[in-house]
């Protein structure tokens, strides 16, 4: 019988380079990371089609056995001065529990999948994902997210920082101006992808089909 | 400049005492911003970096005259590079010289040689605190958040290289920690001019998310104002 789990994926022709760094990416060691999006976000960011690429993406990399990993962004009773400081400056945190802080409907999360709840735009911030991660032997991330300037790159850089070696999908993401999605993608390869790399979902499917 | 301009530096507003304040100088290492170091060395050119040799050290006089806590970062691994990861390493190597290997000044970005030491022109004093850092985030894996804890600071006035990167990095991390960051534009650089002005515009948007943003002159009349 074959452990499909362990076959090694076609590595990625992501910009800089050819992802993951070593060659060497599977199902055992990689999680799909779903950031942000919850209903109010989606809606703010008119995200539906970012929403709908990520979303094709969750069905194929559930199906491959790859993690699955989505972050909610709220606050809650311990975190409220984070959440007032960005609520003065206009960008309303939902709470938790509300409808706006819930996951969008149209995401269907497998069992097993690990829910990340974080106050900033950093999913691993006073949060279990690292050791979590960890414990299940995952290198590799796969980011997509909303919105490309908050939590999508606030989350990688410190992946990055933490050793993962990250891939950021640029149609699974969408930022609060195109410039600046541009901009921080465009920041996460330079000097040959100081904070990882970035690709298409196209070629993720090409991938995760090829085995 | 009037007084609503002065609570202007501050997103949220102040006045704010000098004590809860702190000015946190990012990696002006050799290896980064001086000729003969490593980016130098790459061929890169640090002319962008060096132009804010001046403007830095005038900010570092406006804090050491005011009293306030001066941190300076250095990006740096131990020297068997335990503490270096192994795409961190790849990524750089795919230059012709990675961290850790020999050159002009020494190993690239370890601990104690020529390359990974502090620029002389903004040299610590003693007492200052000086942070080794092995992410880009000062805050990663350092004792920078229990240190400013301990000291009672609150808020952080950010200057250094490079903005798109370590820059970037320690103000977002900053905001995470729920300390009240400022990046001082005049005072930050990046080697590539647009992801120097895309950084800017990213932590100007909405107000400041993230931190704010201003410039050392503001910044001296800040702390002339602030209480002790």
């Amino acid at each position: 019988m074959i452990e499909m789990n362990n076959t090694l994926f076609k590595p990625i022709a992501a910009k800089p380079y050819l992802w993951p760094f070593d060659g060497k990416w599977s199902a055992t060691d990689t999680a799909l990371l779903l950031l942000g999006f919850q209903e109010a976000t989606v809606a703010v960011l008119d995200a539906n089609a970012e929403l709908s690429v990520a979303n094709s993406l969750l069905k194929v990399a559930s199906a491959a056995g790859v993690t699955i990993v989505a972050a909610r962004r709220g606050y809650g009773p311990d975190e409220h001065p984070l959440a007032t400081r960005r609520r003065l400056l206009g960008d309303p945190i939902p709470e938790r529990g509300s409808a706006d802080w819930a996951l969008i409907a149209q995401i269907g999360l497998p069992p097993g999948a690990i829910i990340v709840d974080c106050a900033g735009d950093n999913a691993f911030f006073g949060t279990r994902l690292e050791e979590t991660l960890r414990q299940r032997g995952i290198r590799n991330l796969l980011v997509t997210g909303l919105p490309t300037d908050g939590l999508v790159h606030a989350t990688q850089r410190a992946a990055n920082d933490m050793g993962f070696e990250c891939l950021a999908i640029a149609d699974a993401c969408k930022g609060t101006s195109q410039a600046r999605h541009d901009a921080q993608l465009r920041i996460t390869t330079f000097g040959n992808g100081l904070f990882g790399t970035v690709a298409t979902s196209a070629d993720i499917h090409a991938a995760l089909s090829s085995l | 400049m009037s007084a609503a301009e002065h609570q202007d530096f501050w997103p949220l507003g102040g006045p704010v005492d000098k004590a809860r304040i702190a000015l946190i100088i990012i990696d002006m290492q050799v290896d980064f911003c001086a000729p003969g170091g490593w980016i130098d060395q790459l061929g890169e050119d640090v002319s962008n970096t060096r132009a804010v040799i001046g403007p830095i050290c005038e900010a570092v006089d406006a804090a050491r005259a005011a009293g306030i806590t001066v941190i300076h970062t250095r990006e740096g691994h131990v020297g068997d590079l335990s503490d270096l990861n192994a795409n961190k390493q790849w990524r750089t190597r795919v230059h012709g010289l990675g961290i850790g290997d020999s050159g002009k000044n020494g190993r690239i970005l370890v601990h104690g040689e020529p390359g990974w030491q502090i620029i002389p022109e903004l040299a610590p004093l003693p007492g200052e605190l000086v942070i080794n850092k092995p992410g880009k985030s000062s805050f990663h894996r350092t004792e920078l958040a229990a240190e400013l804890e301990n000291r009672g600071i609150s808020r952080l006035v950010v200057a250094g290289v490079t903005s798109d990167c370590c820059v970037q990095s320690t103000v977002r991390d900053g905001y995470e920690h729920g300390i009240e960051c400022v990046l001082l534009e005049d005072c930050t650089a990046a080697v590539e001019s647009p992801n120097h002005a895309a950084t800017l515009e990213i932590l100007k948007a909405y107000g400041g998310r993230w931190g704010g943003v201003s410039n050392r002159v503001a910044f001296r009349e800040m702390l002339d104002r602030a209480g002790d």
